[in-house]
């Protein structure tokens, strides 16, 4: 891979993809690449490896269940898709052939949260909630592109599942100057230092969070942004951390259903741990079934947009302790 | 990768000794329908019995002293409600023992259990019971015995009902496409679903029809006729052929207990000290008309 990049340039996560998953087929000779009909983005993986990368067409469930066939006799397969259909057209095959026998298939796909403009046939906005349900799955939603490949290569010495969820993975922004912060699967990073409060976000409304907190430091307030972008197991230590850093005033903002994604994971590790918070506010995606329009559109619309997120933060620092 | 052959075994059943060892699989079934306190899907178990008793005993090349030996053959229990009866076949070739299945079957932390598990029971390929899942796993140890050059066969056992599920048919599909004849599929076709018959309430008819449309290579057998079960194995296309292969096995749900076959009410049940007195002279009757 002869690709450099600039932070803040724009980069393709399905090209990096492409070539993460090219360059690991060569490392290891039992990287297997399954796709229903979704392999565009995988040529140079099927060009190299041809003997190990199979299209089923569209056929999600067995897609899966070959996976999990393939991982049983010791291959390490990586099935990628759209995940509105991955998530659940084979959430079963996913539960039961791969979670249930703790196999080390990887999902990866794109179109998690209101991306693309396919309407609500094409969006994953419930797809965390059903991951994080699985016994043995590990779960991620990616923001910044070349950590989709940096997440590709950890995984492949993992015994169990991942979930690896991206947006549309075309011209996204990249967050972080390669080697800035570790990247490690079941750690947060801290994206940005604050002590006001806590923006927990993942995905590809990373961005956006930065961009308030960019926003809201130009009128002299301190805000700390964490990528969480592992759902599962997530960093509760990170949690407890930020509620004792920035006074107990966090803000989750995500593109997925508010209720059954991270804010949730974040409501339970806070009532488990007792960790008493001064403001929690949760943007995301309510209980509809939304249409079309531009991601960003989208967003405002449903009120997790950057405007919704800069006065949410501003709510949480402004509540009485 | 280890030993890359396993040693064949030369000297295979006769059809007398295979059905012989089928009856002792079905009076081992029947006893431990007879003392576990709960439910046994004792229909099915006796409608793939001859199935199994030939893989176990004929068709699949495995060795229960090298359970991961990469050239052994590999089986997948689609229909995992008949777990039972693999462990028992299985524990007749020497993987198991029977007493440990009877003495634990279903009981709290036991390896046996209603449906297999491959965590709690190593010894089994892999973890089944939701039905339509099968296939697609074996297809995809199929592509990998193919992607390794190895030249062993993926098995596997289906019923008929399961065959509803379209999972099923994306797997018949993606075999095709595949040319994997390294695949064999065996169809329980005991012609019940759980609560009904098949041609009542789903038509399947023609079914061979249907596998044969997917580009199947397609065996019919009578599954409780050891003869033709042992032939349809001996005529298996090789394993680097390009079709992958069914044999569908025409059954009688219950088979070997007469107040048991084509009838709904066992697709699942227990057997108390009486019935099990009764289950185990009907099919003692069965053999003494077999062996007149």
């Amino acid at each position: 891979m002869a690709e450099t990049f600039t932070f803040g340039e724009m980069l393709s996560a399905r090209s990096v993809i492409g070539s993460t998953l090219a360059e690991l087929g060569e490392q290891y000779d039992n990287l297997w690449v399954l796709t229903p009909d979704i392999g565009a983005t995988l040529v140079e993986f099927r060009d190299k490896y041809p003997e190990r990368f199979l299209d089923v067409g569209l056929a999600e469930q067995v897609c899966v269940g070959i996976a999990s066939g393939l991982a049983y006799d010791g291959n390490i397969p990586v099935v990628s898709g759209m995940l509105p259909f991955l998530s659940m057209r084979a959430l079963e095959q996913i539960r039961t052939d791969v979670c249930y026998p703790n196999l080390p298939v990887k999902i990866i796909g794109t179109h998690g949260g209101l991306v693309g403009n396919g309407g609500s046939t094409h969006y994953a906005v419930e797809d965390l909630a059903l991951m994080c349900a699985l016994t043995n799955m590990t779960v991620t939603s990616i923001g910044d592109p070349l950590m989709v490949g940096e997440i590709l290569r950890q995984s492949m010495t993992m015994a169990g599942p991942i979930y690896i969820r991206l947006a549309v993975g075309k011209s996204d922004k990249v967050l972080y100057e390669p080697g800035q912060h570790e990247i490690r699967i079941g750690k947060g990073i801290v994206a940005r230092e604050g002590t006001d409060a806590t923006i927990f976000t993942h995905g590809t409304v990373v961005a956006q969070a930065l961009q308030a907190a960019e926003d809201l430091a130009q009128e002299g307030h301190s805000v700390r942004v964490v990528d969480m972008f592992t759902l599962k197991p997530i960093d509760e230590e990170l949690i407890v951390r930020c509620a004792a850093e920035t006074g107990g005033r966090f803000v989750v903002v995500e593109d997925h259903l508010a209720y059954g994604g991270l804010a949730s994971r974040l409501a339970d590790v806070m009532a488990d741990r007792g960790v008493h918070l001064t403001a929690f506010e949760r943007l995301g995606i309510p209980q509809v079934y939304a249409g079309f329009g531009e991601d960003e559109e989208l967003r405002d619309k449903y009120g997790y947009g950057l405007a919704a997120t800069i006065a949410a933060t501003r709510r949480v620092m402004a509540a009485q302790p | 990768m280890g030993q890359s052959t396993l040693q064949v075994d030369e000297n295979r059943h006769t059809v007398e000794e295979l059905e012989d060892l089928a009856f002792e699989l079905r009076s081992k079934l029947l006893q431990l329908c007879g003392t576990y306190e709960g439910a046994v899907h004792i229909g099915g178990d006796l409608s793939v019995a001859d199935i199994l008793t030939v893989l176990y005993h004929y068709g699949m090349n495995v060795d229960p002293t090298d359970i991961a030996n990469p050239a052994r053959d590999r089986f997948v229990l689609s229909k995992g409600h008949a777990a039972v009866c693999m462990y028992i076949a299985m524990a007749m070739r020497g993987f198991f023992s029977y007493e440990g299945i009877v003495e634990t079957y279903g009981q709290l932390d036991s390896a046996y259990g209603m449906h297999p598990c491959k965590v709690q029971l190593p010894g089994v390929e892999c973890s089944t019971g939701s039905l339509g899942h099968g296939l697609p796993i074996a297809v995809g140890m199929a592509l990998s015995a193919r992607g390794r050059g190895e030249s062993h066969r993926v098995f596997c056992v289906l019923g008929d009902g399961e065959t509803g599920e379209g999972s099923v048919w994306e797997a018949a599909m993606a075999a095709r496409s595949n040319e994997l004849g390294n695949l064999v599929a065996f169809v329980d076709r005991n012609r019940q679903l759980m609560t009904s018959f098949d041609e009542e309430r789903v038509v399947f008819e023609p079914y061979p029809d249907k596998w044969a449309a997917f580009g199947w290579n397609v065996v019919l057998a009578d599954g409780h006729d050891m003869g033709q079960l042992v032939a349809a194995i001996d005529a298996l296309p090789a394993a680097d052929s390009n079709r992958p292969t069914v044999v569908i096995c025409e059954t009688i749900k219950g088979k070997g207990v007469d107040f048991m076959e084509r009838n709904l009410a066992w697709h699942a049940g227990r057997l108390g000290a009486a019935d099990l007195e009764r289950a185990l002279t009907a099919l003692n009757s069965t053999r003494k008309k077999e062996t007149v």
